[in-house]
């Protein structure tokens, strides 16, 4: 027999998952398209659209996994060097409260020093935007799997109300404009009259 | 084989009593909750979506002519110009004989994520200073920016420097290329687009991230061992709980404000290059020909001097000054030295053209 790589294992089982979601929104649709108000009739047909984002939510995990990986092992390297530096400089266990303060300032120091740079990196920035990114991407799955479900259920998804507030905010421009010009148009009347009265 | 002790009985006492006052804190000080940060007495004068114009009450008999409106940021709320009597910078403006108005920009919410630059500077910023105008019956008033707030303040005094006498850029985030902070490295790395686009607002909750890593062992360990060891001096203790609910109070920014700061300042340095549009209009810095006076931290590791200096070199101003304290980003503000050095430098520059 032949060994799979987990891509081919990750293949298959994507297809597999396709394959039956395909077949049973297929054999359900038509009895369901009866009682086509339904919410369930929504909410069958667009069943295919969540398992897909279902799918594509494992390979982002699989992708935020080794970012993540990244994320702490340059954290955890970055802790092994700083404590060597402390261990050089203050090898000795502190054992008054004199010695003690110095080997925390020193301590504190050190670490804050080494961090600040690991955070100054360009390593960690790249590797840190990557990692946001596919955070966002994980929650750019989770907002169309509830707008599927907002969908079935006849209420607004967030790209429509997005839309609403798109428009609200434009309509409050347009408004303050008006009121601006309104308001030259009342000061320059009353600048003229108090010039006729004159 | 005999056993050496050689720790100071000293040492096992500061231990036992470091664990005390940790165990006695609660009986001893407020929850932050349950603080009132607002100190100075002040009248809402002006209130417009979310945002409030404060007007704060006159504390001499005397007062100069001009007002001053500051313009906080856009990270944290307003209260740490006001954070306690001893360390208000409003009230010592207010002592030296100042009419000082400050703009809440409030709480945005998932609704104000279309909000932007221009609403900021053409629209809020502005409806404050058109205020002012009109109550004190003053054609143009000094104006002060802090932080971001700066940002904003310098895109309006460069579009309207006809209704600003006198502009104060207070650790100004101006250029995001030379800023050599944590910040600005994870700004540039930013997929700023894709963030708005996803969740709208930036959240408060990425903020204290922003801040986590700002000398992370000094202030997430020592600052908070520094506390429990001076829990019983009183002073202390009410300084850092006031300090502590201001900084863990954060507003989310609204989405594209949030995009276009990132894009303009950190990734594409527009603003400095006088390559800027803001509603349509281009901000140029050579606009700004009014007084300026500068305030740089010297050890400010939100915003670097770098970042903020190259403002006095890029405006068209005559009469400029640029000033460098020993101290950080908060502490310029809220400190002795803020009361007993950059206040008094500030309130007689201003005074002078007031």
């Amino acid at each position: 027999m032949e060994s799979q790589s987990p891509k081919d294992i990750t293949d298959y089982y994507k297809h597999l998952s396709l394959f039956w979601t395909d077949i049973i929104h297929l054999m359900a649709s038509k009895p369901q398209a009866l009682t086509s108000i339904g919410p369930m009739r929504a909410f069958a047909s667009n069943s295919k659209k969540i398992s897909t984002e279902l799918i594509q939510i494992n390979e982002n995990l699989m992708e935020f996994n080794k970012l993540v990986t990244e994320y702490y092992k340059q954290l955890s390297e970055t802790w092994s060097e700083a404590q060597k530096k402390v261990n050089l400089k203050a090898p000795d266990v502190p054992h008054d409260t004199e010695q003690m303060e110095s080997f925390k300032r020193i301590w504190i120091d050190i670490f804050d020093n080494d961090y600040t740079e690991l955070f100054d990196s360009e390593k960690f920035g790249e590797n840190y935007g990557k990692l946001v990114s596919k955070e966002l991407e994980l929650t750019k799955h989770w907002n169309n799997i509830s707008n599927v479900i907002l969908q079935s259920a006849n209420l607004p998804s967030k790209e429509e109300i997005d839309e609403v507030y798109k428009e609200i905010h434009a309509l409050k421009k347009r408004v303050t404009k008006l009121e601006i010009e309104l308001k030259k148009k009342r000061d320059a009347k009353s600048e003229g009259n108090i010039k006729n009265e004159k | 084989m005999k056993s050496e002790s050689k720790f100071d009985p000293k040492l096992i006492e500061d231990m036992i009593k470091f664990g005390k006052n940790i165990m006695d804190a609660p009986k001893l000080v407020s929850a932050p909750d349950e603080i009132n940060l607002e100190v100075t007495p002040h009248d809402i004068v002006q209130e417009i979506d979310k945002t409030r114009l404060l007007h704060y009450r006159t504390l001499t008999e005397k007062q100069y002519k001009t007002p001053l409106l500051i313009s906080y940021a856009l990270i944290n709320r307003y209260h740490i110009l006001d954070i306690q009597p001893e360390k208000s910078w409003v009230r010592n403006l207010l002592l030296q004989g100042f009419d000082v108005y400050m703009l809440d920009w409030g709480t945005p919410t998932s609704m104000d994520k279309y909000l932007d630059f221009d609403d900021y500077v053409n629209g809020y910023l502005d409806s404050s200073v058109e205020f002012i105008k009109d109550e004190t019956s003053t054609e143009k008033i000094s104006v002060q920016g802090y932080c971001t707030g700066a940002t904003i303040a310098t895109a309006y005094t460069s579009l309207h420097p006809e209704s600003v006498k006198n502009y104060i850029a207070t650790a100004p985030v101006i250029d995001g290329w030379r800023d050599t902070t944590v910040i600005s490295n994870l700004a540039k790395h930013m997929d700023v687009d894709k963030m708005v686009e996803i969740i709208g607002n930036m959240p408060p909750e990425f903020m204290y991230y922003c801040f986590s890593v700002l000398k992370p062992f000094e202030q997430g360990i020592e600052k908070y061992v520094n506390f429990f060891k001076n829990i019983e001096n009183k002073k202390f203790v009410d300084n850092f709980l006031r300090v502590e609910k201001w900084l863990g109070d954060t507003p989310p920014i609204p989405g594209e404000l949030f995009r276009q700061w990132i894009k303009d300042i950190y990734q594409d340095n527009l603003l400095i290059q006088n390559k800027m549009y803001v509603g349509g209009s281009h901000i140029d810095l050579k606009k700004i020909d009014m007084p300026l006076f500068t305030q740089v931290a010297v050890g400010d590791h939100l915003v670097s001097p770098e970042c903020s200096m190259p403002l006095h070199y890029a405006v068209g101003s005559e009469d400029k000054t640029l000033k460098m304290y020993p101290t950080g980003h908060v502490g310029m503000i809220a400190s002795s030295l803020s009361q007993n050095k950059v206040l008094p430098e500030l309130g007689k520059w201003l005074a002078e053209r007031s």
